[in-house]
Parts: structure tokens; C-alpha cells; sequence
């Protein structure tokens, strides 16, 4: 073999780190909490076809959108409307292309050595307002697609170098936070310049060849690794049923139809028989679905290699279109996430007894995202505050579960500290910590979910929300408890409270209190074995109850008993 | 006579410098090594000065640099700690921010905090953002939380309270309570540590800094009182993360300061040389045993971040520690990290670390491993006779034998294989010296870069080529800079202030306030310290961001009495599209953070020239050998004797300086230089 090796794997990290810096330069700059913040965001650099090299991510639900995303500009932009040097392309379709929903939105920008295409890099974050009926664009309650925001079908932001003027204005003319958003789409813009002079740089260091042969090298050895590991999953067909539980309107629960197929060198993801698309907002596009299928097989063969296209070639997407997880225009989607998670929710279900020491029991199963809209109560600016919550995740067989954790669709996610929150919205934070509403009991017991309470203080604020998992609990794995219930509730002035899980625009008024919660989550192997010393230390630290332990723990209760 | 000591992983340093009491020239350079004790760290230093009889009533400064609170955080061996919260915020440490950094891994595992939840209680009070007092203080359940922490075996509380860095006041009180009641169990609360925003990072640095306050108070006593005995006179000074040396009792008072006290002294030394031969740009590449650490100076001053994160990686979030640290980005890539194939057969190069026991596969001393240093060793990059500084002989069989596997999977020579290592740990250093350069808008042919540490001057020449750096320093003394920056600092400390408005001039007034509140503290401060007010030397820095972004960078201000609105914005604007490549000019801008900075000037040698004795640069030549330069060819090159070179002496590569420490490599079309100070300069020689 040639050191010609070498040249490629240095490529191949150098284009990983031009990735992080592309991040840190949205990170610092972009104006949109959740994107700073929850870091809804990810970042990619892709060959001159579109097939990913290298991907700096927070969260897992754009892990297929880099790639597909420039696929799509591709093919719009064909030898009749060629893409140039200098251009930028925008789009936030969500049917196809790596679309999720119209909050998101693709930044595309083609680089070129000495006239040839040679990469793309991308970004795709979420921004806090694309205008449309409700502030944050999010509803639980629309119809269509028309009623949730601008939607940009892969148009020139940027050509040759000079920003296009028109699109900018009707942004800003459509949203409800026109700066911000602009500075947004700046900072998405520069991210990707600060990639294309990075690549062209080393590309003059090692000349194209070297780095179209690292490219390719890239690609096989992700395939060559996937497949080894898939190669270690025994082999069979695994069949499971999740549900959507509400469609926004109260209808529900709607079945998702899964059957996993694992062969020799290829996991098959069929969710044939799914229900068919919904009227309400919570609906997936087939596209958003390719990740929560490639992020799932990533997890049980390369959680920790970087990824690139080679390493999803042996996992396959099968659904008819038209279904709840394959959606078509115009059915509404603002609230895919919901649907993202539990499609990936139960494909880790599906997965995990074959898979144990790889996997979890269930999680909460929900971004459970509050959208808070209103005056501020100081400043008496306009502010939307949208965020997503921690909560308990389900134990393994090796570890209790996490508590405090955002769920499977976040990563690199960051909740808001209270002390900015609370300049920022005029709110004020009064509960931020761990319930004990019990469950997930196990050998190794579940995370504890957590409240978060805050009083309103401006005059008037709506509040949105969707968080499903409020009938059906986080599931316990190897002979573990379930877990609780995510929901969220509003406390009146006068002490009466409302129980929520999807509903829109709740008018509050000043001191108002919300309270959001957010499940434990499942246990994990037989409860009989889980020492008393454990036991005893969770009724100590209050993670639990004495009460739960003696009604769940057996053995504890006898010894007490006893003595 | 000054002393200067560092506390290493394996040894520990004394170095003492003699110097004229007349014009303040250093007349010599000694070192005193010992073993260091890693449970008694005062133990080695008294070993030290043992060792060489050194009489401490003729000293007149004794700096240190010390690990005892890295090490008792990373090891866990810090005291019990108990935690106040505000009522409804018990849980804050534990949740911390949420994050899973290890995104396809969903068996992750959170770190546990630094308190159990037990002794995590909440008080009822509440101050708002604005700083106002919505619930005052209700100390009822104090008492009974206070016994129940003691009968726990409680050594040491912290308190963070909301929006205490807004205003104290209950924190005050809350502290005076305890200390009036338990006089011996340590107290820290959160204003103390810092007054920048955001609950949990608040959180995390004050119940770390609580967690090593008794062991730090009780090895700077211990070492306060075994160096009166032995006739020390003066203050000992310790060396704080921000590249400033201060005295114990400020260190005592907040010892998280410490935690990157070694690190910051290398990088001080960078800044007192490039002072020495006016070089005030300049990136620092410290390559030890185990990692690369790197930082950037620019005119002459090193950047100070003021939120660190300690075990932060790449699949673990880390605790945040909200204290001015030199920016110092350190990756696992130093002479022992160990080279090895992933399940894809790509060659990686680290984290993992062959460390000194048992070392390189070349040490012969039962390394398994192959390692940088000996893919260096096969290219005779180190000369076999001055290995370790001559003290051993590369076991060149066990080389061989570790190689067999990686050469066999990759089909290669073992010549091939070493290049190839040695490719890749460039690489790595390449990024890491990206990540504090170019990621930050630096051009680095604007710098040049100084390398230490052992294998620094290895690996300095092709990584400046890469970087195009135009050249590369080697200083003399190389092994003692850190020490050697100890001596050269000054004393400093920082106060930070989150305190939110807009950047306009009808707040000028507001912002003098603000910087008034903080000298006035930092005077007290000093003044405690017998320091007088007139000597103190203030800085002052904002921290700015657009209007709706949350991350902000900082400026320095030139002159807080003569403020010029258009001048600051215009600074920010080119600061940001520096940074980031764009700048919002009609977005209003906003102050987030106050930092100053306040100095002492401490009465310090000089550095002077080295004299040459006219040799010739012949007498310095060991031997003729052929080393592989891997692209540039193998090539019969000639070896120097460091210690012969003399200032003025050029010489074209290719060559390899041999010193006692470590192995400077001069690869072809190069040439080498020794300056005034008998530094090593190396420039790339022009093609025509």
C-alpha cells in the first residue's frame, strides 16, 4: 500500500475539523436560541454529487438532510440553470430533500476549483420564526402546510456573489422576528463561506486528485465498517407497532407499522401498514423518516465513526407514501419532531432485545417544546420562546437511566439557563428539578422525569405545546417497570389547574403559572435483583419514594418488614 | 536569588535564577529535580531545596505552579461538599445543561455530579433579574440543613443563589450564617467565584471550587509553614490560570483560579521571551509525553477565556468552571501517544499515551506500543547515542517487534509505517494550531511559532511549512520555561461582571460605574495584600454581542476616560468580521460582560545576550547520518551539539541540533539560525 493512505485519512480529518469550525461560526453568531442554544442545527460538507464527507451535527434529526439536501439542489439546478460560483441556495421544502418542517432551513452553497463543482457545504437550522399563522410557526391545529410559514423551494439567496435583495425583503416582510431571522441567514451564509475557503485551501495543498481519491476512500470505508458490525446482529425478522396519540385535533391513537428485516448484509425498514397521513400537524415526511432509520442503524453499528454516505449503504427505507411517516404536500407538518421520535422510538424498541448492550429501555419520548408568545413585561418587545425539555431516560443493562437529558432526537443540545430566560421573556422560573411520580423500577431503574414551573409575568401570553406520551408510558426493557407520563399544566391565579398535552395558543394571563413535565423513564431487568444499598441510597438522594420502594421492590419490603 | 517551582506529573522542578542586584541581568540558571509526592505535593519541593542545600532566608521570591487542584479534581479526591440553592433549584447541578454530546450512542452515561442529591438543599429566597429582592432571606431551615451537612461528614458548602451575580446580598448573608456557626467547615459562595450569568456554570465553578478549598488551604499551609522553617522571609506566590501570580491567602479565598496553573506558566515564558527578542506575535506548541497543547499571543499578550471546561471531549460534556483561564487548546498527541488502526483501517495517532511507564517501544522497557517518538527514533530524527538525552539506547528489536502488526495490516516497511505516523501527528497538531488561528480569523504568517517540550522542536519546522508560519523558535532553556515564566509574571487578577444594556453613550456613565465598583474591590483586595493603590495597572474589556445573539466577544478598551461611541462600535464591527467572517453594521450592539484586569508590577530580572566565543560552527558537529524526511528524501545530514552553537552561526539543512532534552530537526531547504539569545531560529530558504 502507498502512503498516498496517509494523504487521504489527513484529508478526512481536515474536512472534519473545517466542519467544526463551520458549526462554531453559526454557534456564536446566529440569533435564534434554539439554535444557539439547543443547537438545532447541523453542519456538512459534501463531494461535488452531494455525497456527504464529513458532518459536524448537535442533534440527530438532520443526520440524512446534508446529503439529501444537495441531492435535490442538484437536480433543480441542471444544465439549463446551471449552479455558478458564488451562488447560495435556500430551501425549507419538507417533503423531500432532507426537509423536516419549515422552521428549517437549508443553506446550500456549491464551491469550485479552477471552474470545477468540487463540494458543497450546507447547514440546516432551525429559526425561531418563518412566520405563517402562530408565533414560532408551530401549531398543533393546522391544516395545511400554507398556514405554517414561508417556504423557500430551493431558490438563489446568493448569486455570483451578490445577495438577492428581493428574497431578503420578503423574508423579513413575512416573519415576525425580521432581524433575527435575517441575522440567521447571514450567519448560515458565512458558515459556508468560512467552509469553501478552508476546502479550497486544501485542495491547493494536496491537489484534487489526492482529495477526489480521499473522497472515495471516505465512502468505503464507511461501508466497510457499517457492515462489518451489521454483521454481528443476528439475523431475522422483528415486528412491532408504535402510536401517534393525538392527531392535534383529538383523534387518535394512530398505528406506525414496523418490520425490521436483518440479513447478511442489509437492514430492511418496512413500515408497510402504517396509518396513513393525518390531518393535523403531526405528520413526518418520508425524507425525515430516512434519518430516524439511519440514525437508528448507526446506533447499533458506528455510533461513534463519523458519518458519510458509505456507511448507510446497507440499511434500505421501505413505506408506501401518503402515511403519517411519509407525508405528502400539503399536509401540515410543523410538528413532525413528535413523529420523528417515535418512529425512532420504536425502532429502537424493535432493535433493542436483539441488541441489548447496545440499547436502552424507552425514554420520554418527546421534544415536549413549548412555544411562548407575548409583550415582554419590561422592555414590551414582541418574544417567542421556544424550547425543548429535558427529561428522564430509560436504564440499560449496565447503568440506571439518565436524568435531565434531552431526548434521542437532540445530542449536542442546550437547555436555557434561568437567569437568561428570565431577562430575555420576562418570565420567572419558580421549579426547575427532579419528580418522583414514580416508575422504572428495574435492576437498574429509570431517570427520573423533572417540572419545570414558571409564572407569567407579562400582561398576556400564549402558550403552544405538543407532548405525546401522555397515555401511553415509557417502556421498561428485560423484565424493567415502565416508566411515567409526559404532560403539562396550567395554574390559574385563583389555584385551579388545566391539564394539556397538544393544544395551541392557551391565553395566559399575568401570574400564570406553567408547569411542565416531562416522564421517567423505563426500567431495565428484574426489579428482585436490584441491590437494597441501591434502594436505600435512591430514597436517600429522593429519587424515589419509600413508599414506591416498599410497592415495587419485594425484597426491600420483606427486609424492612423483617426488621 | 528567585525561585521558581513546577509540580509535574513525574518530576518536580525547582529552578532558581541568580541575577546582578545592580542592572538586574540574570547571571545564572540552576534546576533541582526530584521525584514528585503526589499525595504530600510539598514534599518534593522540599526535597528540591534539600537536595542542593539551598539556604531559603538568602531568597527573596519564590513563585509556584501547582496541580493540587487539577489533580483532586480529576482523581475525585477532593472533601465532601454540600450545596445552598435558591428554593425550586436543587436539581440545577444535576441536570447541568442537558446535553449528550455522544449523539448516536443512546446507552450514553451522564456524568454524576460533584454533590448527591442529599446534600443538595434549597433556601427560600429569590432575587430577580434586575437584581431586585422578590423574596428576602428566610433562614428558619439553615439551622437544621447545617446539622444534617456535619452529621454527613460535610467539609466544605457552596452556595449559588439566583441572579446573585446581579446582587450578593443574600449569599452574604447566608455565608456570614454558616461561618458564625461552623467556623471550620469551609464556605464558599458563588459571587465570589464569579459574577457572570447562567445558574448551572455558576453552580459547577463554585461547588468545584468548594470541593478543593480544604485540600488546597491545607497544602499552601503546610508549604507556607515548612518554608518559614527553613528561613523563607517573603510572600509565596502562586501562578492562577490566568497567566498572573498572586498570594496564597487571595488563592485560599477562590482556589479554583488554580486549575490550569501549570500550562499558563509555558505559555507566560512564551510571552517573556518574545518580549526578550521583540517578537510579539506568537503561537505556542508545547508538545510533552502525552498531549499538544497550543495558544496564541498576539501583540504580546496571551488570550484569556473566562469559561474553561474540564473533561470536556469530544463524547463527554465535561463541567464548566467559570475563572480566567489562558486559552489553551490541548489535544492527545505527544511523544507517547501510541499509533494504532481503527475498525476501518485508518491510522489514528492518540489519545492513548505509552506515558513514562513503560514508555515508547523504543525505551525497551516492556512498551508494547508503537508510538511517535518511535517513528522519530526510525527516521533517526533522534540520534540513537543522544537518546534521553544519551542516557539510553533505543531497543531498535523491540521497535521492530511493536511495528510488526501495524506494518503488516497496512502492508509496509516499517521506514514507510514511521513516516506515515508521523504524517498523522502533524496532522493532528496542524488542527489543533488551526483551531486556535485560523478558526479565530488569525492569518499565521502573521506569527511564529516557539515549540517546547520534548518533542516540540521535532515536529516545528513541518508544521509551521503546513500553516505557512514563516519561523520557528527554539528557545534556549527550553526544559524550564515554565519556571522561567513564573519568575517573569506579574501579579494579576480579573473581576468579571454580567451586567446587560445596550451599548449607546447615555450608559457610559452606568458602564464607569460598574468598572468603578470592581477597581474599588480589586484595591481593597491589594491592599489587604500590603499592596499599594498607585501600582496597581488597570485593563479594561467588554464583552459584546449583536443585539439577539447570546455568545459575545471581547474587546479592549483603550482608555475608560475618553470614551468615543463610534469608535467602539467600529472596533466591534471589524472584531466580528474578523472573528466570523461578517459584521451586522445596523444592528444595535449590546454589553454583556465587564472584565478588568488589574496588575502589580513585580521587580524582575533581565534577560541578556550570550556572548559567543568565536568558535567555529565545525567544533559543534557530532557526526554525518542519513535521516528520512519522508517527502523531501533521505539524506545524509549533520548533527550539532546544542550546547556548542553559538550566537551568529547560520547552517542550511538538512540537520538535527541535539540537546540534552530533545531534538531539533532542520529538514531540507531550511536553514537554522542562532540569535543573540541562542534560541534556534528556523526559516524556509526562498526557491528562486
Amino acid at each position: 500500500m502507498s502512503l498516498n493512505k496517509f494523504t487521504s485519512d489527513i484529508i478526512q480529518d481536515s474536512l472534519i475539523s473545517i466542519g467544526e469550525a463551520m458549526f462554531e461560526t453559526i454557534q456564536r453568531t446566529s440569533m435564534s436560541p434554539i439554535i444557539y442554544e439547543a443547537l438545532d442545527y447541523a453542519v456538512g460538507i459534501t463531494d461535488g454529487e452531494g455525497r456527504l464527507l464529513a458532518q459536524g451535527n448537535g442533534v440527530i434529526t438532520f443526520l440524512a438532510a446534508m446529503s439529501l439536501v444537495v441531492e435535490e439542489t442538484l437536480k433543480r439546478f441542471g444544465d439549463n440553470n446551471p449552479l455558478k460560483e458564488g451562488d447560495v441556495i435556500i430551501a425549507n421544502t419538507p417533503y423531500l430533500g432532507g426537509g423536516t418542517h419549515l422552521s428549517d432551513i437549508a443553506i446550500i452553497t456549491p464551491i469550485f476549483y479552477k471552474k470545477e463543482r468540487v463540494a458543497f457545504t450546507v447547514n440546516k437550522a432551525h429559526w425561531t420564526d418563518i412566520g405563517g399563522t402562530n408565533p414560532g410557526s408551530v401549531s398543533t391545529v393546522s391544516t395545511e402546510i400554507y398556514q405554517e410559514g414561508i417556504h423557500f423551494p430551493f431558490i438563489k439567496v446568493r448569486e455570483e456573489g451578490k445577495i438577492n435583495d428581493a428574497v431578503l425583503k420578503m423574508l423579513e416582510a413575512n416573519v415576525r422576528l425580521p432581524k433575527s431571522t435575517s441575522g440567521d441567514l447571514f450567519s448560515g451564509i458565512a458558515a459556508n463561506d468560512v467552509g469553501a475557503e478552508r476546502i479550497i485551501k486544501l485542495i491547493d495543498k494536496y491537489g484534487l486528485k489526492a482529495y477526489k481519491q480521499a473522497a472515495k476512500e471516505f465512502m468505503e470505508y464507511g461501508e466497510r465498517i457499517s457492515l462489518k458490525e451489521l454483521q454481528k446482529i443476528p439475523n431475522g425478522t422483528y415486528e412491532n407497532t408504535g402510536y401517534i396519540e393525538n392527531d392535534g385535533f383529538g383523534n387518535g391513537p394512530f398505528p406506525i407499522k414496523l418490520k425490521i428485516i436483518i440479513k447478511d448484509n442489509e437492514m430492511v425498514c418496512d413500515f408497510t401498514g402504517t396509518h396513513k397521513q393525518l390531518k393535523g400537524p403531526l405528520n413526518l415526511s418520508r425524507t425525515g423518516l430516512e434519518t430516524a432509520v439511519r440514525a437508528a442503524f448507526k446506533s447499533i453499528t458506528t455510533p461513534t465513526l463519523p458519518a458519510n454516505n458509505g456507511s448507510f449503504k446497507h440499511v434500505k427505507l421501505i413505506c408506501p407514501e401518503n402515511t403519517v411517516v411519509s407525508a405528502n404536500s400539503p399536509a401540515p407538518i410543523s410538528v413532525y419532531y413528535e413523529v420523528f421520535l417515535a418512529a425512532i422510538d420504536l425502532l429502537l424498541k424493535t432493535l433493542g432485545p436483539i441488541v441489548p448492550e447496545k440499547l436502552p429501555a424507552g425514554h420520554f419520548r418527546s421534544v415536549c417544546v413549548t412555544y411562548i408568545s407575548g409583550l415582554h413585561p419590561v422592555t414590551n418587545e414582541f418574544y417567542v420562546q421556544a424550547e425543548p425539555l429535558s427529561g428522564g431516560w430509560g436504564a440499560n443493562a449496565f447503568n440506571d437511566g439518565n436524568r435531565g437529558q434531552f431526548s434521542y432526537s437532540h445530542g449536542e443540545s442546550y437547555n436555557i439557563p434561568a437567569e437568561t430566560r428570565e431577562r430575555k421573556y420576562g418570565v420567572m422560573v419558580e421549579e426547575y428539578c427532579f419528580h418522583n411520580e414514580g416508575g422504572g423500577y428495574g435492576e437498574f431503574q429509570g431517570g427520573n422525569g423533572q417540572y419545570l414551573v414558571f409564572k407569567v409575568l407579562s400582561k398576556e401570553a400564549f402558550l403552544t405545546g405538543a407532548f405525546l406520551g401522555y397515555s401511553i408510558p415509557t417502556w421498561g426493557l428485560n423484565e424493567g417497570y415502565d416508566g411515567s407520563y409526559n404532560y403539562f399544566t396550567v395554574i390559574r391565579t385563583d389555584g385551579s389547574e388545566e391539564k394539556y398535552n397538544v393544544v395551541t395558543n392557551i391565553k395566559l394571563n399575568k401570574g400564570d403559572r406553567v408547569k411542565l413535565v416531562t416522564a421517567t423513564g423505563g426500567g431495565y431487568g428484574n426489579p428482585d435483583k436490584r441491590p437494597i444499598k441501591k434502594i436505600k441510597k435512591d430514597i436517600k438522594n429522593g429519587y424515589i419514594t419509600e413508599e414506591q420502594a416498599l410497592n415495587n421492590y419485594k425484597h426491600f419490603s420483606n427486609e424492612v418488614i423483617k426488621s | 536569588m528567585r525561585i521558581a517551582t513546577d509540580i509535574g506529573g513525574t518530576f518536580t522542578d525547582l529552578v532558581y535564577f541568580n541575577y546582578n542586584n545592580k542592572n538586574k541581568e540574570l547571571t545564572n540558571v540552576k534546576v533541582s529535580k526530584s521525584s514528585t509526592t503526589p499525595n504530600e505535593f510539598e514534599k518534593g519541593i522540599l526535597n528540591a531545596i534539600e537536595k542542593i542545600g539551598l539556604d531559603l532566608s538568602t531568597i527573596e521570591f519564590f513563585a509556584h505552579g501547582t496541580t493540587v487542584v487539577i489533580n483532586a479534581i480529576t482523581e475525585r479526591k477532593g472533601s465532601k461538599t454540600a450545596l445552598f440553592t435558591t428554593k425550586g433549584f436543587r436539581d440545577v447541578l444535576e441536570i447541568a445543561r442537558g446535553t449528550r454530546p455522544d449523539l448516536y450512542n443512546f446507552n450514553f452515561k451522564k456524568e454524576a455530579p460533584f454533590v448527591e442529591r442529599y446534600l443538595r438543599q434549597e433556601v427560600d429566597e429569590r432575587i430577580n433579574y434586575l437584581g431586585e429582592v422578590i423574596s428576602p432571606l428566610n433562614s428558619d431551615n439553615v439551622d437544621s440543613l447545617l446539622n444534617y451537612f456535619v452529621s454527613e461528614g460535610v467539609e466544605s458548602i457552596a452556595i449559588c443563589l439566583i441572579h446573585a451575580y446581579k446582587n450578593p446580598i443574600h449569599e452574604k448573608q447566608l455565608g456570614a450564617l454558616i461561618k458564625k456557626k461552623y467556623p471550620n467547615i469551609e464556605v464558599i459562595t458563588s459571587h465570589e467565584v464569579t459574577r457572570e450569568w447562567r445558574e448551572y456554570e455558576r453552580t459547577s465553578s463554585t461547588v468545584l471550587s468548594a470541593y478543593v478549598k480544604p485540600i488546597t488551604t491545607k497544602y499552601l499551609n503546610n508549604l507556607t509553614h515548612n518554608l518559614q522553617k527553613l528561613g523563607y522571609k517573603n510572600n509565596l506566590y502562586i501562578m492562577q490560570s490566568n497567566g498572573g501570580i498572586t498570594t496564597v491567602e487571595d488563592v485560599k479565598a477562590n482556589p479554583i483560579t488554580l486549575i490550569e496553573s501549570g500550562p499558563a506558566s509555558g505559555v507566560l515564558g512564551a510571552v517573556v521571551l518574545g518580549r526578550t527578542i521583540e517578537k510579539k506575535n506568537l503561537i505556542v506548541l508545547d508538545i510533552g509525553g502525552t498531549t499538544a497543547k497550543c495558544s496564541l499571543i498576539e501583540n504580546g499578550t496571551p488570550k484569556i477565556v473566562t469559561t474553561y471546561n474540564i473533561e470536556k471531549t469530544k463524547t463527554k460534556a465535561g463541567f464548566p468552571i467559570l475563572t480566567p483561564v489562558i486559552d489553551i487548546v490541548e489535544i492527545g498527541n505527544g511523544g507517547g501517544s501510541i499509533a494504532w488502526l481503527d475498525d476501518g483501517g485508518k491510522m489514528r495517532v492518540g489519545p492513548k499515551s505509552a506515558g513514562a511507564i513503560p514508555g515508547p517501544s523504543s525505551y525497551g522497557k516492556g512498551g508494547q506500543n508503537f508510538t511517535t517518538t518511535d517513528a522519530n527514533v526510525v527516521c533517526n530524527r533522534i540520534h540513537r547515542n543522544y537518546f534521553l538525552g544519551g542516557e539510553l539506547t533505543p531497543d531498535f528489536n523491540n521497535i521492530e517487534r511493536a511495528a510488526k502488526s501495524l506494518c503488516n495490516e497496512l502492508n509496509m516497511s516499517l521506514a514507510e509505517m514511521a513516516r506515515g505516523v508521523i504524517r498523522v501527528a502533524n496532522s493532528n497538531m496542524v488542527n489543533a494550531l488551526k483551531s486556535v488561528s485560523v478558526n479565530k480569523g488569525y492569518d499565521p504568517r502573521d506569527f511564529s511559532l516557539i515549540v517546547i517540550g520534548g518533542g516540540g522542536p521535532m515536529h516545528g519546522a513541518y508544521l509551521a511549512n503546513d500553516l505557512q508560519i514563516p519561523e520557528v523558535i527554539v528557545p534556549l532553556n527550553a526544559g524550564v520555561f515554565s519556571a522561567f515564566g513564573m519568575l517573569m509574571s506579574d501579579l494579576r487578577r480579573d473581576y468579571i461582571r454580567t451586567d446587560v444594556m445596550d451599548l449607546i453613550a447615555d450608559n457610559f456613565s452606568r458602564l464607569n460605574g460598574v468598572f468603578k465598583e470592581m477597581k474599588d474591590e480589586a484595591i481593597e483586595a491589594y491592599e489587604r495584600d500590603l499592596y499599594q493603590k498607585d501600582n496597581i495597572i488597570f485593563e479594561y474589556h467588554l464583552d459584546l454581542r449583536y443585539d439577539g445573539q447570546e455568545h459575545s466577544v471581547k474587546l479592549k478598551l483603550t482608555d475608560l476616560n475618553n470614551l468615543q461611541i463610534d469608535v467602539i462600535e467600529r472596533d466591534f464591527h471589524q472584531l466580528h468580521q474578523k472573528r466570523y467572517a461578517f459584521s451586522l453594521s445596523d444592528t444595535k450592539i449590546e454589553i454583556v460582560n465587564y472584565h478588568l484586569v488589574a496588575e502589580v508590577i513585580v521587580n524582575k530580572p533581565i534577560i541578556v545576550k550570550v556572548e559567543s566565543k568565536r568558535s567555529s560552527i565545525d567544533d559543534a558537529l557530532i557526526t554525518y547520518e542519513d535521516v528520512d524526511f519522508d517527502e523531501s528524501g533521505i539524506h545524509n545530514s549533520k548533527f550539532y551539539d546544542r550546547d556548542k552553537l553559538e550566537p551568529g552561526m547560520v547552517e542550511q539543512g538538512p540537520a538535527i541540533i541535539v540537546e540534552q532534552s530533545t531534538s531539533t530537526v532542520v529538514p531540507p531547504s531550511h536553514q537554522f539560525t542562532i540569535d543573540d539569545y541562542a534560541n534556534i531560529i528556523i526559516t524556509k530558504i526562498e526557491q528562486k
